[in-house]
Parts: structure tokens; C-alpha cells; sequence
């Protein structure tokens, strides 16, 4: 199978700090892979360089086939992001973030007017569309950024904790969205802390200490560490940290 | 995708609960109100006379030193003591002192005894206020020989007559020397501190993050964000000069052109140096404090209140880095005395130095990827 994301010995260090410690990892097209760990274990920081938002102290790799160090500005044509922090303009309408993100993706202004009537339809927003986005409820503000880090139909999207914060019927249906982008072919790296939500993935890593300590199925490491569920195996693994937050 | 950050920029901009209002009041303000009330005219100075001669020659002279508008007598009393009292309590800031025999020496020519004595506590005042009584005592005297048949002055032998004559500004109205300062005021305060705020504001709301994730080049974000703001700052500066013309009946004697040039010039030097500090700022805060401490510095040390020529040579070099210096000046010329870009293209020059150097930083400091 081939592989749209394939890291070598990545290491950031911030000081005397080392927020990710030498991991190696890659990821297949089309699949939902999982990126777990504690607060502070690294993952943000890991994520944040594969979205060229951030440049590794050493190691490296390839996203969407373009190089993580030398063509950050190429991934960024490739891949969709939903941060960890609701970042839609709050102060623009629902179809004006829309509009905006299209455009700068490169939208024509037909594709765009396709893709706002497409999103509101698919979202069930049509009777927001002239809200301000700080208007909306989170679980909508969530489903929207996620659509609109979709806009441009990328090849990865990266999501940082996309859920958290809501119930788990409103997180339930945000998955909805993940396993319909799968199906579609796009490959979904997603951070979390709900171990419910690990059970969905295809497969996934879970970092302890800026490290990856594991990195399977979920079906796979529940067999490995003899846990009943996806929480079992977290608190064994996350148990070993030495690290503090 | 220019065009979709520009529109977006415009449509953040007139949201604004505050901004669109501080754009409309903000030169009503600098243009009416300040020209009246922070003036340089020492007028009202409390006066107290000590008169030993009692004459009517002296009644004169106190009725010519009030009769000049600068001047409001408190009292006229005939104990020094009493006088210094008052001083000493702070009811009044000149005591002039009329000795015995004035009215006498002044038709014989012999040196005449008055005295003058001012609070410097306000140093602008106490001086202004001593050279302000002694001219009207100057005044007072040379009318008196020119009435008097028996002129001291002209039996003495020949008088040089020095008449200043004052060029561009003629009646050395303050107001007319300060308006062209404040629409170079609110053009710096307006282009610096938007733009700061501006981009410090998509860092703490985490917006910026999404831009950074996008493939949107560093040069589209930032011109973009500056594209309104120069709007803005024409529309500001067309309302200055709007009031200058329908309340005071100023006039640029320059061509608008020039007055466009040099605000180009300048916005490239506040709005570089407004990006410069947002990026390395984490809050607004941190941005406003750092922006304030610029902008005073640059209003203090630009020649706006106090000249360039009589600061000391150590400030007079630091001026040399200082926009406003160059900025102000040219306005200046350009408003009042009609200057050609070919005359002040030394301003430009200055400017335009600081400007490329300001942005180039600002440009490098901003990075998508950190």
C-alpha cells in the first residue's frame, strides 16, 4: 500500500527540551490514523511540522511526497488542517470564512458558490449561513472547520483534537464526517484524547515522552498489552511517562 | 486570493465596534480641538504691580502691559513683600516693579528704575512672560519719546531699527504651524497602531494559525492587511485637510502630490515598524506598550513641539533616526511654504532609508513556519 506520510527520526527540541524524541513512523493513503499520547507528549509539536508550520531540530521525512524541511509551502497545497483552537474568523458569516478559505485555496468563484451550497446542504446549515460564526454552537463551529479544511479536497487532513469539548452525541457525528472523507479516499491523521474515538481508527501510535511507544491496530494493541479496550491499553502505556506536563 | 484578503480585511475593519469611529473622530479631534487648546501662546499671565512712583506717566505703563491682552492684573500694591507673597502663594506669575522717580527718568533719558521679576516654576511661561513685559516696556518707552519733544534716543546719536519680518507664518499664528504637525500625528498614530493590533490580534484568537497552515504567500497576507489601512489614511488625511481649509482658511501652498508622497513614504516606515513589533509580540499588550514607547519618542524628539536646531547634539543625532523628523518637516514645507519634492529630497531620502530598512526586517521577522 502506498504511503502518503513517511517520517525518519524526527526531533524537535526547544532548548533543553526534547518535544519529540527521534520517531519514525508512516501512514497510509486512505486510512484513519490515530495519534495518541498525553498532554505533553509531543503530539501537537509532531503535527504542527508535518503541516510545515514548525521545522524539525533533525530528521525528516515526506507529506503528500513533498519534503517536510525543504518544501513546506508545497504540503500546504496538499493538506487540510483543523486546529486544536477554533480558528475561523469569528467576526465573518458562515459563508464569508467559507469564501475566504476557498479563495485563498484558489476557489474560482463558481467553485466556491458550488462548494458553500455543497457544505451548508451537507452540514444542515443553510439557515445559518449569514450567522457569525461566533454565533454558532461548538459542535457546529467544529463540523464547519473541519469542511472548511476540506475545501480545497486535500490529499491528508490533519485534525488536533477536533472534538473536544462536546457531548458525545454531537462527536459521534463529527465522525461522520472523518469516515465519509475516508471513503473518498482522503487520509485522516487525528489527535485525541477519547479512547472511544481510537477504537475508529484504522490504526494507530500512541507517544509517551516525545517518543512513539506503540503503534498497531487497535484490535492489534489490545492483544499486545492484554487490555479489554483502547482505554486499558492508554493507561498502561501513558503509566510509563516520566515525563510531567 | 488577494482579493478574497483584502475584501476580508475591509469587512474585519467595519465590524470593528471601535475603529471606524476612532478613524472619523480621532482628526475632528487633532483638528479642532487641539489647534485651540494645546498651544504654545503663553497668554493670562497673572500680574501683580508694585508702582512706588504713582504717577500718571506709570498709570500708563501698567494700562499699556495689561492693554496687551498677555496679561491679567491682580493688584497693584506698594510693598514688594506684598507682591512676593503673592507670587509665593502662586496667585500670580510676574511682579513688576515701578521705582520711585520712574516717571521723572523717563524725560531726562537717565536708565530708569523697573523691575521684573517672573515664576519659572513653568519655564516656558516665566520666559516668555519676562520677554513679553520688557517688549511692552520697550513698546511704552519709544512711544514716549516719539509723543515727548525732548527724545532721549534720538538726541543720543543714530538708533538701529531691527524689524523682524517673518516669513511663511507671518503673524506667528501657533495654530497655523501646528496643523500640518497634527495631520502628521494622527497619520502615525493610525498607521502604526492599527496595523500592530491588527496582527497581534490573529496570534491570540489563533486565526493566524490557519493562514500559516494555508498556502498564502507572507507578502499577499501582509500587503493585504496594509491595503486598508492606507485607504483609511488618505480618507483621514483628505478630512485634515478638508478642516484646515472650511475652519481655518489654510490652504496647502504645496502641490497634494507632494503631501501624497511623503504620507506614502511614511505609512511604508510605521506600518513596517507596526508588522515588526507584532511579530515579536505575544499580546496586544506587549504591542501597544512597545508601539507607544516608539511613537513618543518619535513625537518628542521630531521636531513637532520643540525645534530640532536647539536640541543638543547628542538628541539632534538620534533625530536623524527618526521619521516623524523627516515626515514633519516636509509636511511643514510643503504646507506653509509651498516646498517642491525637489527641495525637501532630503526628507524623502530619509525616509525612504528608514522605510526599506523597517519593512525588509518586518517581512523577514514574519514567519509562517517557526
Amino acid at each position: 500500500m502506498e504511503n502518503v506520510i513517511e517520517i525518519h527520526g524526527l526531533t524537535k527540541k526547544f532548548g533543553n527540551f526534547t518535544a519529540v524524541d527521534n520517531i519514525s513512523f508512516s501512514v497510509r493513503k486512505g486510512e484513519i490514523f490515530g495519534f495518541l499520547g498525553a498532554n505533553g507528549a509531543g503530539k501537537t509539536t509532531a503535527m504542527r511540522i508535518l503541516c510545515g508550520l514548525s521545522v524539525p531540530t533533525s530528521g525528516g521525512g515526506t507529506v503528500a511526497g513533498y519534503d517536510i524541511v525543504r518544501q513546506p509551502e508545497k504540503i500546504k497545497r496538499h493538506i487540510g488542517y483543523m486546529s486544536q483552537k477554533f480558528s475561523l474568523y469569528s467576526d465573518l458569516k458562515v459563508w464569508e470564512n467559507i469564501r475566504l478559505f476557498g479563495g485563498i485555496y484558489g476557489l474560482s468563484g463558481k467553485e466556491i458558490a458550488a462548494k458553500t451550497s455543497e457544505i451548508l446542504a451537507a452540514l444542515g446549515m443553510e439557515d445559518v449561513r449569514n450567522s457569525f460564526v461566533s454565533s454558532l454552537p461548538l459542535g457546529w463551529k467544529q463540523k464547519l472547520s473541519f469542511s472548511i479544511a476540506m475545501i480545497h479536497e486535500p490529499d491528508i487532513v490533519f485534525l488536533d483534537e477536533p472534538t473536544g469539548g462536546v457531548d458525545p452525541e454531537t462527536r459521534r457525528r463529527f465522525w461522520e464526517l472523518i469516515y465519509d472523507a475516508a471513503s473518498r479516499g482522503v487520509t485522516v491523521f487525528v489527535t485525541t484524547h477519547y479512547m472511544d474515538e481510537a477504537e475508529y481508527c484504522d490504526r494507530v501510535s500512541v507517544m509517551v515522552d516525545g517518543r512513539i511507544a506503540a503503534f498497531d491496530s487497535p484490535a492489534g494493541l489490545k492483544r499486545t498489552y492484554g487490555a479489554a479496550d483502547m482505554d486499558g491499553v492508554f493507561r498502561i502505556l501513558a503509566g510509563r511517562a516520566v515525563r510531567k506536563e | 486570493m488577494w482579493k478574497y484578503l483584502i475584501e476580508k480585511e475591509f469587512r474585519q475593519f467595519f465590524r470593528d465596534p471601535m475603529l471606524p469611529r476612532i478613524v472619523i473622530v480621532f482628526p475632528l479631534l487633532m483638528m479642532l480641538v487641539f489647534p485651540f487648546a494645546a498651544n504654545m501662546e503663553v497668554k493670562n499671565i497673572n500680574l501683580v504691580v508694585v508702582d512706588n512712583d504713582r504717577t500718571d506717566i506709570s498709570a500708563e505703563l501698567i494700562e499699556k502691559c495689561t492693554g496687551s491682552g498677555y496679561f491679567r492684573l491682580k493688584a497693584v500694591c506698594s510693598d514688594p513683600r506684598e507682591a512676593q507673597e503673592m507670587m509665593d502663594r502662586n496667585t500670580v506669575d510676574a511682579i513688576l516693579t515701578i521705582g520711585q522717580g520712574f516717571s521723572r527718568s523717563i524725560v531726562t533719558g537717565e536708565d530708569f528704575p523697573v523691575g521684573i521679576k517672573v515664576n519659572t516654576v513653568n519655564g516656558t511661561k516665566g520666559s516668555i512672560g519676562s520677554q513679553y513685559l520688557s517688549d511692552c516696556i520697550m513698546l511704552f518707552m519709544k512711544q514716549f519719546a516719539g509723543d515727548g519733544s525732548s527724545s532721549p534716543q534720538t538726541a543720543s546719536g543714530p538708533v538701529i531699527d531691527a524689524a523682524p519680518k517673518y516669513y511663511y507664518n507671518p503673524y506667528m499664528d501657533y495654530k497655523v504651524f501646528m496643523v500640518p504637525s497634527l495631520m502628521v500625528i494622527a497619520v502615525t498614530m493610525v498607521t502604526g497602531f492599527f496595523p500592530a493590533l491588527n496582527i497581534v490580534g490573529e496570534k491570540e484568537a489563533g486565526t493566524i494559525e490557519q493562514m500559516n497552515v494555508s498556502p498564502v504567500s507572507k507578502t499577499a497576507f501582509i500587503v493585504c492587511k496594509m491595503i486598508p489601512y492606507w485607504v483609511i489614511t488618505f480618507f483621514m488625511l483628505g478630512m485634515c485637510l478638508l478642516i484646515a481649509w472650511l475652519v481655518f482658511g489654510y490652504v496647502c501652498r504645496g502641490s497634494l502630490w507632494g503631501v501624497v508622497l511623503f504620507t506614502v513614504l511614511h505609512i511604508m516606515v510605521t506600518a513596517g515598524l507596526g508588522l515588526l513589533i507584532s511579530s515579536y509580540s505575544e499580546n496586544a499588550q506587549q504591542a501597544m506598550f512597545i508601539m507607544m514607547f516608539f511613537v513618543l519618542i518619535f513625537m518628542l524628539m521630531s521636531g513637532v513641539f520643540t525645534p530640532v536646531s536647539s536640541m543638543p547634539a547628542w538628541a539632534r543625532a538620534i533625530t536623524y533616526a527618526n521619521p516623524l523628523r523627516y515626515y514633519a518637516d516636509a509636511m511643514r514645507a510643503i504646507f506653509l511654504k509651498g516646498s517642491s519634492v525637489a527641495d525637501l529630497w532630503y526628507d524623502a531620502a530619509g525616509l525612504l532609508a528608514i522605510g526599506v530598512t523597517v519593512l525588509f526586517w518586518a517581512v523577514r521577522s514574519y514567519r509562517k513556519t517557526s
